[in-house]
């Protein structure tokens, strides 16, 4: 998962939509005029400490906690939901100013959810800054919140989440625990997104998460469960002119299997050969995909009312693994137009690996298509 | 209408003559127009400055307020931003917006400084606009970035980019302007004088850490009664959840005595201005009751001469209204800044550069003018109409028919003064029933001034028989036998002169009330204080290091310790002033109730607080009493001790002793001291120690000896009363030119006997001799007459409408010389309006005024 913000796109409206709109997905890729003086750079590998990485990098331009899951009810009504935090440093540097509100640093958060049966998707965004406890970040007991939204961890159980977020027209509730350990992305956590050194990430998984809860839809409350996602990402500057955007999936297989996977794209069409992603085995172990271990195939689109073709279903093959999954969307518009308009959503996966037929659900994020 | 002439024709005709008569006397039609101008001018000016003011208050509390529905509010010393916290995170009341709010000064302007968080969505996009590209982010990061009123700015002369100084509270803080703040649809004066910083920014400039002013809430129509609940439970005990408008209510509250006195002087003046339309037209139809006659004789009926007269009053009602409105508007924008100016220095503050045309003030003028110019007519075109022709012609019947009509008039006079009286008599503190009794006990005495002028007249003669000389017996003759066009002159210039003498007489019992006030209550030698901007909220505060330094100089024996508040509670704005007394300090206070001996040890101890009088009168509060405020650990009923005199503010405040408020209050700011200096040691030598010290902790400070402060006092109340000096000059001027059309017709009119007279041998300077006396006694009936009429009015205004507009009591102070100098100023300004008339007489050859006819 590649989102490179690092000023606050769509905060200042301008009459023209569509130069907005690139303007906004230019700083959404991480992608500017020049290279951000005084922010650290994900430069080379780097050993992580838990709980401590749980916390934020304020040296890094942009930052996020990014939990996707599929959840059900025992009756099998199936739902999707993502709940994303970002933090953006506006300006390097710490602060050290009187005011409680004085900050350099600003979040901005996506909730949505996926109702399958009623072919419903809602979102919602919100922003404050990282100050006066409105919004922020804790490592130990662990705590990421943007005002009433809030992921944190359950009394004195630091592997125990409970997630928090509502609006007037839906809330979830959920706990989470996860099933398998931190999963570092790339080369021990160092995830680069092109051959310019410091185009990259430091990106870890959580990628197996069991998670139970309510799901609370106008009056009705549907008790769910499921599995959920957990991406960690910090970084100051990701993608370069070139890139246009990103297809990225989360797969949750029945069998136990994992699997990230990412793809760049170029503006001329060309995928970027530094995409990468990494395939979990059910103990947690890990394999390297590249870019060329990696056949994916558009099989359908979908096009947005506001404009943009997203292919919403996708054939994926991974000859190293043995697995050969079709890769379709479990509601076609599962578009968030917030400041940045991007295509997030639940997806269903069917198809083999080896001989056994495997199935499972999973997320994709598609950037760069709307026009 | 004339047998055969077809209608059309005859009623041209019928215009004709009237039109040709008066453009045959353009002065008369002249001064009519520019007399009802000026009442209307006045009228227009007075709504027009009033209105702009509220007018600029209100779109400025409605911009600010955005959307807002309810605000949360705290103590003096604002609210823990916590409360903003627990409101918005674990509440998740979203729709919420915090404000930091200080008052500043950059060079000349007045600067509303709000600091808000523009990442809130009511920030951000209702309350001030959309922002430009990156503005947000540098108004966050980047310390000391602001965001100025477009208008505003202009006029500093600053552009984006640019760096400015503003002083808030006698500090100086360098900010730089990353923007500008656009009105958009809105009238300028929502915007105008509007700072806007970070939350961030204006905490650090204002000292407020930690601390919001207050929390805007937006909450749904017919908001859950559980919701609100929910807010005050979690609310602490010194923060209160209030209706938005409620706040701007009581601020628009505090200044109300001060806009309807202003109101009243406008009434004053338009009173006087349609006496001077009713004087004016009586004199056009009288003048012409002989053409009037004639037509009637040549069988025009009744109904035809009606419509033209009216027709003819309409039409210079609605150019004399137009021409007012005009001069009103032009009047109005220098009104304008003097009624803000007062506002500005006695309520709260607000920015008004430009005059508010709004339709209201404009339609009343227009009411006024053309209703009042055709009212005005009716009654004397009627009396012209119903007059029997042969009767008309006869000049002698049209006095001897006033002689009657003054009797009658003067019977009304007598009813409408005792039923003035008798309104006062209701014990009301209602302000409307004490302007009801001014203005019918007013109107009284101008109804009887024509029968006391009669009579005076026919006394003079009587006792002048045999003493006095033929011109002179001649001259106030022609008084009382002309008496339809010199009784209303005199009774307008009586009136005008009768407002100047109560109202100044009222000033200067006020201004020596407080005078004797100040000389009682400031016993300290010195005065220190931190510069502050109106009255609301104050951040104002003196450096604590100071403070210290002051108190250890050695030729300072004493010190007292002030700080003034506005408590916000159950909807009402308090003024609390938390004293700390010198040890060595007699109080100085006067007190109203109450033994001395007993109230100020239970003040010392905390027991008690005392209150003045005005609040007393207000909120009709006694020894005895408890006055409720909200304080740090919510709302606390306080003893009341006494009350005392105070006249630093008409809304009133609580006394409070400094142990009880810091009991009470979290708040340890002083925001003013007063010094006792060792006798013998000048003020000087300590002012200039203490503005080192000052220097020395950077802080700005008024510093003032106790002659200046009391000197500075006395300069505010003068400034307050600037505009009622304004008010008075006009209506003078209004019934100075209601007295020259008067005497213009009438010697117009005369110009027949007075060159009977020049035949006869009476040399032009006996002529003026006539005019002269005759205008000199005229000038003397009114002033002498407005002396009493204007000390009624004096006793109303000191004892009714200020008492009941402020809550102030106050010695009357009758000075003979601004009596003497009313029958001056009556008598110069009626030999001023004779000059030209008497030139005009004197000049015209005998033998043309007689070949007239």
């Amino acid at each position: 998962m590649v989102l490179a913000l690092w000023s606050i796109p769509g905060c200042s409206r301008s009459p023209d939509a569509q130069a907005d709109a690139d303007r906004a997905l230019s700083s959404f890729l991480g992608q500017g005029d020049s290279t951000p003086e005084g922010f650290a750079r994900a430069e080379t590998a780097r050993e992580f400490r838990f709980p401590e990485d749980h916390g934020a990098h304020p040296d890094y331009r942009t930052e996020w906690w990014y939990f996707t899951g599929n959840l059900a009810t025992d009756q099998g009504r199936h739902f999707g939901y993502q709940l994303v935090l970002f933090r953006f440093a506006l300006a390097p540097g710490r602060v050290e100013r009187s005011s409680a509100w004085a900050t350099k640093q600003v979040y901005m958060a996506h909730l949505a959810l996926t109702d399958v049966e009623s072919q419903e998707f809602r979102f919602h965004e919100r922003f404050a800054r990282n100050a006066a406890g409105l919004a922020g970040v804790e490592a130990s007991p662990f705590r990421v919140w943007l005002e009433d939204w809030r992921v944190e961890a359950v009394d004195g159980e630091d592997e125990t989440w409970t997630l928090q977020a509502g609006e007037s027209d839906m809330a979830i509730s959920l706990t989470l625990s996860p099933l398998k350990p931190v999963v570092l992305q790339g080369d021990r956590g160092l995830s680069r997104k092109g051959p310019e050194p410091g185009n990259a990430s430091y990106y870890y998984s959580l990628p197996r998460i069991a998670t139970k809860g309510v799901i609370t839809l106008g009056d009705e409350h549907y008790p769910v469960a499921g599995l959920s996602w957990l991406d960690r990402e910090w970084s100051t500057s990701a993608l370069s002119e070139e890139q246009a955007g990103w297809d990225w999936f989360s797969l949750q297989l029945n069998n136990g299997y994992d699997l990230m996977y990412y793809q760049l794209r170029h503006k001329d069409g060309r995928v970027e050969p530094f995409s990468s992603g990494t395939l979990i085995d059910p103990e947690g172990g890990t394999t390297a995909l590249r870019r060329e271990d990696v056949f994916l195939e558009a099989l359908d689109t979908w096009e947005s009312p506001l404009g943009g073709l997203y292919p919403v279903a996708w054939r994926m093959e991974i000859p190293l693994a043995g697995l050969e999954v079709e890769i379709q969307s479990m509601l076609k518009n599962q578009e968030l137009d917030t400041s940045v308009r991007y295509w997030e959503g639940a997806v269903e996966v069917k198809g083999k690996q080896g001989d056994e037929e495997v199935s499972g659900h999973g997320y994709l994020e598609m950037t760069g298509y709307a026009r | 209408m004339v047998n055969g002439m077809p209608v059309l024709a005859g009623q041209r005709i019928l215009r004709l003559a009237s039109f040709r008569y008066l453009l045959q006397h353009p002065w008369q039609l002249a001064l009519t127009i520019i007399g009802i101008a000026l009442g209307i001018a006045i009228i227009v000016a007075v709504d027009l400055a009033n209105e702009s003011a509220t007018r600029a208050f209100q779109l400025s509390m409605e911009n600010i307020n955005g959307r807002a529905t309810h605000q949360v509010v705290g103590g003096p010393s604002g609210l823990d931003e916590a409360v903003y916290i627990r409101l918005r995170v674990e509440l998740g009341l979203r729709d919420s917006s915090p404000a930091v709010e200080a008052y500043g000064v950059s060079g000349e302007e007045i600067l509303h400084l709000i600091g808000f968080d523009p990442m809130t969505n009511m920030g951000q996009e209702t309350r001030f606009g959309a922002l430009e590209e990156g503005v947000m982010e540098d108004l966050i990061t980047i310390p000391g970035t602001a965001l100025l009123a477009a208008p505003t700015a202009k006029r500093m002369k600053l552009d984006k980019g640019d760096a400015f100084d503003i002083d808030l509270g006698g500090r100086k803080h360098r900010l730089r302007l990353i923007g500008l703040l656009e009105a958009r649809d809105r009238p300028d004066a929502a915007i105008e004088g509007l700072l806007l910083t970070d939350i961030s920014t204006a905490q650090e400039i204002t000292g407020f850490i930690g601390r919001l002013s207050w929390i805007d809430l937006l909450l749904e129509d017919g908001v859950d009664k559980k919701i609100l609940e929910t807010i005050r439970a979690n609310l602490p005990p010194d923060a209160e959840l209030v209706p938005a408008e409620s706040r701007s209510n009581a601020m628009m509250q505090m200044s109300q005595a001060f806009r309807t006195n202003l109101m009243a002087m406008g009434l004053m003046a338009l009173i006087v201005g349609m006496f001077l339309v009713y004087n004016t037209m009586t004199f056009m139809v009288i003048q012409r009751r002989h053409l009037l006659a004639t037509l009637r004789m040549l069988g025009v009926s009744r109904g035809e001469l009606f419509r033209i007269i009216l027709s003819e009053a309409l039409l210079v009602g609605v150019v004399a209204t137009v021409l007012g409105i005009l001069v009103g508007v032009l009047l109005g924008s220098g009104l304008v800044h003097l009624v803000t100016r007062t506002i500005n220095d006695l309520y709260f503050v607000v920015t008004v550069t430009d005059l508010q045309l709004s339709a209201a003030p404009i339609l009343k003028a227009v009411m006024l003018g053309v209703g009042g110019t055709l009212i005005a007519a009716f009654i004397p075109t009627l009396e012209a109409a119903m007059t029997s022709p042969q009767a008309a012609l006869r000049r002698s019947m049209l006095e001897a028919h006033t002689h009657t009509f003054v009797s009658r008039l003067s019977v009304v006079g007598l009813a409408l003064f005792i039923i003035g009286l008798l309104l006062l008599a209701i014990p009301s503190k209602a302000l409307a029933l004490g302007f009801a009794s001014l203005f019918l006990l007013v109107l009284g005495m101008t109804f009887i001034t024509p029968l006391l002028v009669m009579k005076c007249v026919s006394l003079s003669n009587q006792l002048g028989a045999g003493r006095l000389g033929v011109t002179t017996r001649l001259a106030i003759r022609g008084i009382s036998d002309a008496l339809s066009r010199t009784g209303t002159a005199i009774a307008a210039l009586m009136l005008a002169v009768a407002t100047t003498i109560g109202v100044s007489i009222m000033i200067d019992s006020f201004r020596a009330s407080v005078s004797t006030w100040l000389e009682a209550t400031m016993r300290a030698d010195i005065f220190l204080s931190a510069p502050g901007l109106g009255s609301g909220r104050s951040l104002t505060a003196l450096d604590a290091g100071l403070i210290r330094a002051v108190k250890a100089l050695p030729e300072v024996t004493g010190v007292s310790e002030g700080r003034q508040v506005t408590i916000e509670s159950e909807g009402k704005l308090t003024k609390l002033f938390a004293l700390k007394l010198a040890d060595s300090a007699q109080p100085g206070f006067q007190l109203k109730e109450g033994d001395p001996d007993v109230v100020w040890p239970a003040y010392r101890r905390g027991e008690a607080v005392l209150v003045s009088e005005p609040l007393a009168f207000h909120r009709g509060l006694r020894a005895g009493d408890a006055i409720a405020l909200r304080t740090d650990d919510g709302l606390r009923h306080f003893p009341i001790a006494a009350v005392y005199n105070d006249y630093g503010s008409d809304q009133g405040k609580v006394l409070m002793a400094r142990s009880l408020y810091n009991r009470h209050f979290r708040d340890r700011a002083v925001a003013g001291l007063g010094l006792y200096i060792q006798p013998g040691i000048t003020p000087e030598v300590v002012i200039d120690k203490v503005k080192a010290l000052a220097a020395q902790a950077g802080q700005q400070v008024r510093i003032r000896s106790n002659r200046e402060i009391r000197a500075y006092t006395l300069e505010i109340f003068d400034r307050t009363f600037a505009i009622t000096h304004v008010l008075r000059l006009l209506a003078i001027l209004v019934a100075f030119i209601g007295i020259l059309t008067a005497l213009m017709a009438l010697q117009l009119e005369r110009a027949k006997e007075i060159a009977v007279l020049r035949a006869t041998g009476v040399t032009p300077g006996e002529v003026t001799r006539i005019i002269t006396i005759q205008t000199g006694t005229m000038g003397l009936l009114a002033g002498l007459m407005a002396i009493p009429t204007g000390l009624v009015l004096s006793q109303v205004l000191i004892h009714v409408i200020n008492k009941r507009s402020f809550g102030w009591s106050m010695e009357s102070l009758i000075n003979l010389n601004e009596l003497s100098a009313a029958i001056i100023l009556a008598v110069s300004a009626a030999m001023l309006a004779a000059i030209y008339p008497s030139w005009r007489m004197t000049r015209t050859a005998p033998a043309l005024a007689l070949r007239e006819e």
